[in-house]
């Protein structure tokens, strides 16, 4: 029956493997063993692995740093000494010579059932082109300059806005470069061009919430539209983004997906919460009214009379009695 | 570069400075008379007066120094001693803290009760302590006389007073009668006043109190209180008899009543009214209040039209360090958006109309913190006229140790129309729920784009 020796790499993924048809097989760096390992704390000479009855027995061919074995599911683990040359290793034990890990299983080692292939991760691949990819980084641009056009009211120069735009574009740039480095590393693939897509366009439809919130908060009349909704907006949209970027670049299943995004979104809830704590309560010399304000085509709501206006004063007085217990 | 940046953070601070200008409070000493003769000069005002004059000191009961100093002076034979309500507040509000003691040119001194006060006027009456010794009492018994009658303006005149703790000072200056432009009335003194003088006299040649010494405006414009104030405040404790037991009380009593006088003046005034773009605005209310105004037309990179038009009462009422009361502001804006989108245009709009403060300072001890709140209001012109809708802001914060008093902001503004705009704005300090209203409702009837 023959051996697979596993190379393992950062995390426990395989990087490459060994078969060997002996029941015998020796590791080593020299070049009469079978498995020859290039690692310079490895003995010429370091171990020998015979099959036994339902695995291995190791060897320590009086090597310099010895074997430690990592994950042995026949006995507990320990370490080979000198003396102590010869130890039973079950079916995936693991074990480290030198700064190398490897893994024994043999050929009959069951594997995991196949993973059906995400829908969330086909699509965003299908964001890879540049054909998808430019044109919807122009829609941004204009979007940006627009937002800086339309809410500018000296003599517009574009010299004044070029440092902004290339700022909002190289973050962007640096998130994306981010995930496909991280995918480079964890899945050997990278979607720079995904990445990027997919920031794009949660940029795009944030902005776009946004703006419908302050028309909704304006019209309704009171801030605390705007203040629940807008943080809402963010985060839901940045969960989202999250978790699209993880399946893009990680292995990550759905459920750790989501935990994940989801997790990181409430660690920032948390963090901004307690930033603001600090001012709750603390007094402040001005007053903190709602000063939104719309251009006329987007205004609906009703209005009140002056005189209801002049009345509901009471209720503001009242509300200032309160807070001058405090 | 076109509108001017600067103008949106300059209007709230000019109006700051013009109050700390207005506020530039004063400590002197004065030194009293026997007020006989016509015609003295300063030099023998001073020698003549000086045993009725007193340095007024606080002194900090724990580290046994003095942590404020101001001037007062004998107004009658048993040791009662006018100054100024805010040379003594501090020990008045903090009495475990600070007491009262007087210094006078001679040496003598001793403690001092706060009988009463008069916080609209800035005036303070102290006694001296009758435990102290008697023989204290006799060192300062020389009482200063207080004019009958108001002299005439331009005749000389002399404030008396310990600037700055280098001893007692006289400082000729000349009368310039009551100042018509203050609800509450000031003498304008022609003369230097300077920290520490304040609540000491200022004489008229006959060695007769004319005025106590309040605060300064700087180069050679000073103010005083009428005499006539003290008299009243002098008449309404001998009729009490004693010292008022609830000084708090009494403080919020008087703001309570002077502002439903001073509302009740203001609201049956016939408003006049001053074009600002195409709205009508609130002028000057005579002679309550000063305004100004500007625009940036002249300006030939403006992108937008900005004139605006403030108004200001110059009675600031001290009631501690950090906080004052009895200002009204009204400001207004007209803006045209000229070479701005509607858009753009609005967006300066938004920035301006989150701009606005109280004209009154306060801390957390004083008030509680703003509340408020917006609705669209329509408001009603005449009936065959189109209504206008607006956006309005109505905020108010209590006074914790004067109840039934507010500080007030109103603010509005136009959203019907894309390229021009008209913000209206008032402030009022220490006011109560009805004044408000209702001056909120004469604001709003008169204040419109027509």
């Amino acid at each position: 029956m023959a051996i697979i020796i596993e190379l393992l790499g950062w995390g426990g993924k395989r990087q490459r493997y060994f078969r060997v048809e002996n029941s015998s097989v020796t590791i080593g760096r020299g070049y009469q063993n079978d498995v020859v390992l290039d690692d310079a704390h490895i003995s010429p000479n370091h171990l020998r692995l015979d099959a036994v009855n339902g695995g291995w027995q190791l060897t320590d061919l009086a090597s310099l740093n010895g074997v430690e074995i990592t994950k042995n599911t026949a006995s507990p683990v320990s370490e080979l000494g000198a003396s102590d040359s010869i130890a039973f290793l079950g079916e995936g034990a693991e074990i480290k010579l030198g700064r190398t890990r490897l893994r024994i299983v043999s050929e009959s080692h069951p594997v995991d059932a196949a993973k059906e292939l995400h829908h969330l991760e086909q699509d965003a691949s299908k964001l890879n082109r540049f054909s998808i990819w430019l044109p919807l980084f122009l829609i941004s641009l204009v979007v940006e300059i627009a937002a800086l056009y339309f809410n500018s009211f000296v003599e517009w120069q574009w010299k004044n806005v070029f440092s902004t735009i290339l700022s909002t574009q190289a973050v962007l740039l640096f998130f994306a470069l981010f995930w496909s480095a991280l995918g480079r590393f964890l899945r050997s693939e990278s979607q720079f061009l995904s990445h990027y897509c997919l920031i794009l366009l949660a940029g795009l439809v944030y902005s776009l919430a946004d703006w419908l919130i302050g028309i909704l908060g304006y019209n309704a009349g009171t801030q605390t539209v705007a203040m629940i909704l807008s943080p809402l907006n963010a985060l839901l949209l940045l969960a989202l983004l999250l978790s699209a970027n993880f399946a893009l670049a990680t292995n990550m299943l759905p459920r750790q997906r989501w935990i994940s995004s989801l997790g990181f979104v409430m660690l920032i809830i948390v963090v901004s919460i307690t930033a603001q704590m600090r001012g709750w309560g603390e007094f402040s010399p001005y007053p903190d009214y709602f000063s939104g304000l719309g251009v006329p085509a987007l205004q609906f709501s009703g209005a009140e009379s002056a005189d209801d206006f002049i009345a509901s004063f009471d209720d503001v007085f009242a509300a200032a009695d309160g807070s001058a217990l405090d | 570069m076109s509108i001017d940046k600067n103008r949106l953070q300059g209007q709230p601070f000019r109006l700051v400075a013009l109050l700390i200008t207005v506020l530039l409070i004063v400590f002197l000493i004065g030194s009293p008379t026997s007020g006989f003769a016509q015609s003295k000069s300063a030099r023998t005002l001073f020698a003549d007066n000086k045993a009725g004059i007193l340095q007024i000191r606080i002194i900090d009961i724990t580290s046994g120094s003095k942590s404020a100093i101001g001037s007062g002076f004998v107004v009658n034979d048993s040791g009662l001693i006018a100054t100024n309500y805010h040379v003594v507040q501090i020990a008045a509000s903090k009495p475990e803290q600070y007491r009262i003691e007087y210094f006078s040119a001679s040496g003598a001194a001793g403690s001092l009760n706060l009988v009463d006060v008069d916080v609209i006027n800035d005036l303070a009456l102290v006694q001296v302590n009758s435990q102290t010794n008697s023989q204290a009492s006799s060192q300062i018994a020389a009482v200063l006389p207080l004019a009958a009658a108001e002299p005439a303006i331009g005749v000389p005149v002399y404030a008396l007073g310990n600037p700055l703790d280098l001893g007692l000072t006289v400082v000729p200056g000349t009368y310039n009668g009551i100042n018509q432009n203050s609800y509450h009335p000031r003498v304008h003194f022609t003369g230097s006043l300077n920290s520490g003088m304040s609540g000491g006299p200022t004489l008229n040649q006959d060695g007769e109190v004319v005025g106590i010494n309040v605060s300064t405006a700087g180069n050679q414009v000073s103010f005083l209180v009428p005499v006539t104030a003290l008299q009243q405040l002098i008449a309404e404790h001998q009729l009490r008899g004693q010292g008022v037991d609830n000084m708090e009380l009494r403080i919020g009593q008087q703001l309570l009543a002077d502002q439903d006088k001073k509302f009740a003046k203001l609201l049956a005034l016939d408003w006049p009214t001053i074009a600002l773009g195409e709205a009508s605005v609130v002028n000057e209310l005579s002679p309550f209040f000063r305004c100004w105004g500007g625009s940036n037309s002249s300006s030939d990179n403006a992108q937008l039209l900005n004139a605006d038009r403030t108004c200001r009462s110059e009675d600031n009422i001290y009631l501690n360090g950090k906080f004052n009361s009895g200002v009204i502001e009204h400001q207004f804006f007209w803006l045209e958006a000229d070479k701005l989108n509607t858009l753009q245009f609005y967006a300066y709009y938004q920035r301006l109309f989150s701009d606005f403060a109280p004209g009154n300072m306060a801390r957390k001890k004083d008030v509680g913190g703003y509340q408020c709140d917006t609705e669209f209001v329509a408001v009603n012109n005449l009936e065959a006229e189109p209504q206008r809708k607006t956006k309005a802001v109505f905020c108010a914060r209590a006074y914790k140790d004067y109840p039934q008093l507010y500080d007030v902001l109103f603010l509005q503004g136009t959203v019907d129309d894309s390229r021009a705009a008209f913000i209206s704005h008032f402030t009022l300090a220490g006011v109560s729920r009805d004044n408000a209203k209702a001056y909120a409702r004469k604001f709003m009837g008169v204040a419109q784009w027509r």
